[in-house]
């Protein structure tokens, strides 16, 4: 049996970060995996994060799992893959399953870091092949390379059911519909946003009645439901997909939690069942510790800061760091992490905010529907004037609700862009200020919410530029079609400019040329089918 | 548990429902009638549930089902689902080869 100061339970963004806490303190870690793969969830997150430069913003999640894990191994922590943990015994000890033997290993202290599972909803049909958790929909996608399938049905708009839905586009599926039995998008509005002007309907207060099939799915009947969430009979419409996709929600794996004996409670807020902790995420059992997903579902971002807050307390149990140095690390990190937990989606929140923190009101298109109508748009702060857009080139920010996140701010070399000491303030413009039209903010924003107008460029005509994610990335010149925000063809569009560079990281900057009075309303390019006749 | 529950509870005979015939635990194949029949036939808790019908004790180990037997049980007998317990998790968490139980390394 061998012996390690910290054993840390599971290699997601938790288990890493106080894995690298714990090292760079001085102690002996081995972290332990199931996978073959570091990371967690983060190896399959092909999408630039929310948060801000210190959570780790606008970098891809898969980025953020890697430089992780060099991290730890700089630090001289042992990871172990494909090693399942089986069991915790007394005194910190624990089973682990590796090329079929078991070794035991004891910890003087140890971090539960299992992260958490996909929820199911049963429904006629729910086991028929081609009903698949929209986790396993992004393994197939990012990590193996295969298309889940060709039509999709999403259940679920949480921010799981949104990521995902645009990343089955990305992979060349339709996505049929998103549905949600919640009367409003459960997640946030920008990434709504990024399929609604793709032309995905959302189906808020629906839920899924059966899949149709013999052998896989091969259609779906949805319905909708009332307040009271009793199916509305005669609402029934059907979906001709091949595959249902289901993101509703995630719970807490806490069995190894339980195993230990640590006290649980089960707390819906949280996902589930899950240990009960103090504010270092030490469980009920001294020197056991809880951090992410599995201690309550939130984010990679705070996963991170539980781990470095649960590897801290664990080093200055061991002494070795001081009472003092501890409390100065934990604050630092404890006022992060209330940082990421402020705005609409945190944990103050409820589902009945109406209005941003600014006082704004909220877009009722857009938790229903999944874009901002044309009449709301210029309430916000990140909307230019009639009068800022005579003036030449602006920045439009759709980014209409208080969610932790800031990197447009740091993005743009002349200051045209707001965020403020609050990170979940809304983006708002500087129009004093000249936008010189690099585009970095575009390529910055994990919504995708940020776009460049120039109403007057050539008689008639304006320009939008635009992120783009799609591949073949189109060619200038190409002639395609302008869609609005809800996906609607508003007009034919020249690809004018395309740009591309590598700090861009994959995202690209496409700018099109629409009539100028569209240009408030074209927000995104439509490549034409080849051979097809534009007029 | 926070409530004592009568073995009384349930006194009514069982109805069967049309959804019924859908599965809940997908590795062991159990429907949701099975789960409720099991409850009038006395199984008031998820570990007798469990030990009577194998839910929870394929591949997932109930990291799927046991939310969704929870729901139906606490359905069936009018209780908060606050107040039901899971089945007590036990060692090995995660299936395993009995080769590989049997090669454990503890002594070495
Ligand atoms: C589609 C999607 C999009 C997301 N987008 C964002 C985003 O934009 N920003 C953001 O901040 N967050 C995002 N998240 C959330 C984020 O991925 C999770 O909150 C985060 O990964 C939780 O970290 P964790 O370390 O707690 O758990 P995980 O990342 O789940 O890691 C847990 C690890 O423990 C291992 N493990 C579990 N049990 C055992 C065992 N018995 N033995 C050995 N190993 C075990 C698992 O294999 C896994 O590798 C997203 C999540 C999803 C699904
Ligand atoms: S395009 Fe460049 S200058 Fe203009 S707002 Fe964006 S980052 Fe700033
Ligand atoms: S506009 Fe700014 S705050 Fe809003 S999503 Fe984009 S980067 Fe984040």
């Amino acid at each position: 049996m061998e012996r390690f100061e910290l054993i840390v339970i599971g290699a997601g963004p938790a288990g890493l970060s106080a894995a690298i806490e714990a090292a760079s303190c001085g102690m002996s870690v081995i972290v332990f995996d199931e996978n073959t793969r570091p990371g967690g969830q983060l190896f399959k997150q092909i999408h630039k994060f929310f948060g801000s430069k210190e959570h780790k913003a606008k970098e891809r999640g898969f980025n953020i799992g890697k430089n992780l894990l060099n991290e730890a191994e700089e630090l001289g922590v042992r990871v172990e893959l494909d090693s399942t943990v089986m069991g915790i015994f007394r005194n910190k000890e624990i089973s682990v399953m590796k090329n079929d033997s078991v070794k035991h290993f004891k910890g003087n202290s140890i971090v539960i870091a299992t992260g958490a599972s996909e929820n199911m909803v049963p429904f006629k049909g729910w086991t028929l092949p081609g009903v698949i958790g929209a986790g396993a929909a992004q393994t197939m996608m990012n990590i193996h390379g295969i298309k889940p399938g060709n039509r999709v049905l999403m259940v679920g708009s949480g921010n799981v059911g949104l990521v995902v839905g645009y990343q089955l586009i990305q992979a060349g599926c339709i996505l049929e519909a998103i549905i949600d039995a919640a009367p409003r998008v459960g997640g946030y509005g920008v990434h709504a946003a990024k399929l609604a002007r793709i032309g995905v309907p959302f189906y808020m207060s629906h839920t899924i009645k059966l899949a149709q099939g013999i052998d896989r799915v091969e259609g779906a009947i949805i319905v909708e439901v009332d307040k009271s969430w009793k199916p509305v009979s005669g609402s029934e419409k059907t979906l001709e997909v091949d595959t249902i996709c289901i993101a509703v929600g995630l719970s807490p794996m806490s069995q190894l939690v339980r195993l230990a004996g640590c006290k649980t409670l089960d707390d819906p807020k949280k996902g589930g069942i899950v240990p009960l902790c103090n504010e270092y995420g030490e469980t009920s059992i001294s020197g056991i510790y809880a951090a992410g997903d599995v201690a309550g579902i939130e984010e990679a971002s705070s996963a991170m800061i539980q781990g470095k807050i649960a590897g801290a307390a664990a080093s200055k149990d061991q002494g070795y760091i001081s009472e003092d140095e501890f409390k100065a690390r934990q604050k630092k990190l404890e006022n992060s992490l209330l940082q990421l937990r402020e705005g609409m989606f945190g944990h103050k929140s409820t589902a009945q905010v109406t209005h941003t923190d600014e006082g704004y009101e909220l877009s009722h298109s857009l938790l229903k529907k999944g874009y901002i109508s044309d009449t709301e748009l210029s309430h916000y702060p990140g909307i230019p004037t009639e009068d800022d857009l005579k003036d030449g080139l602006v920045p439009v920010i759709e980014c209409t609700q208080n969610i932790p996140c800031n990197p447009c701010q740091d993005a743009c070399p002349k200051g045209c862009i707001k965020v403020g000491d609050n990170i979940t303030n809304l983006p708002s413009i500087e129009t004093s200020v000249k936008c010189s039209g690099c585009g970095m903010c575009v390529v910055s924003c994990s919504g995708q919410a940020i776009f460049l107008v120039k109403q007057n460029h050539s008689p008639g005509y304006g320009l939008v530029s635009l992120p783009y994610e799609f591949s073949p990335l189109p060619d200038v010149g190409d002639i395609g079609y302008a869609l609005d925000r809800l996906g609607n063809v508003v007009s034919k569009a020249e690809v004018i400019s395309i740009k591309k560079t590598p700090v861009m990281d994959e995202t690209a900057v496409l700018t099109m040329k629409v009539p100028s009075n569209l240009t408030m309303k074209a927000r995104f390019f439509k490549p034409a089918m080849k051979e097809e006749k534009i007029i | 548990m926070s409530k004592i529950i009568g073995r009384a509870l349930k006194k009514d005979d069982f109805v069967e429902m049309p959804d019924d015939h859908i599965i809940i635990c997908r590795c062991e194949e159990i429907t949701k009638g099975e789960i409720r029949r099991a409850i009038y036939e006395g199984m008031y808790t998820m570990n007798e549930i469990k030990r009577y019908l194998r839910v929870g004790m394929g591949l997932c180990q109930g990291q799927t089902c046991n939310k969704l037997v929870k729901a139906i049980v606490a359905k069936e007998l009018g209780l908060d689902m606050k107040d039901i317990e899971i089945p007590i998790p036990r060692s090995p968490a995660r299936p395993i080869a009995m080769k590989a139980y049997a090669d454990d390394g503890y002594m070495r």
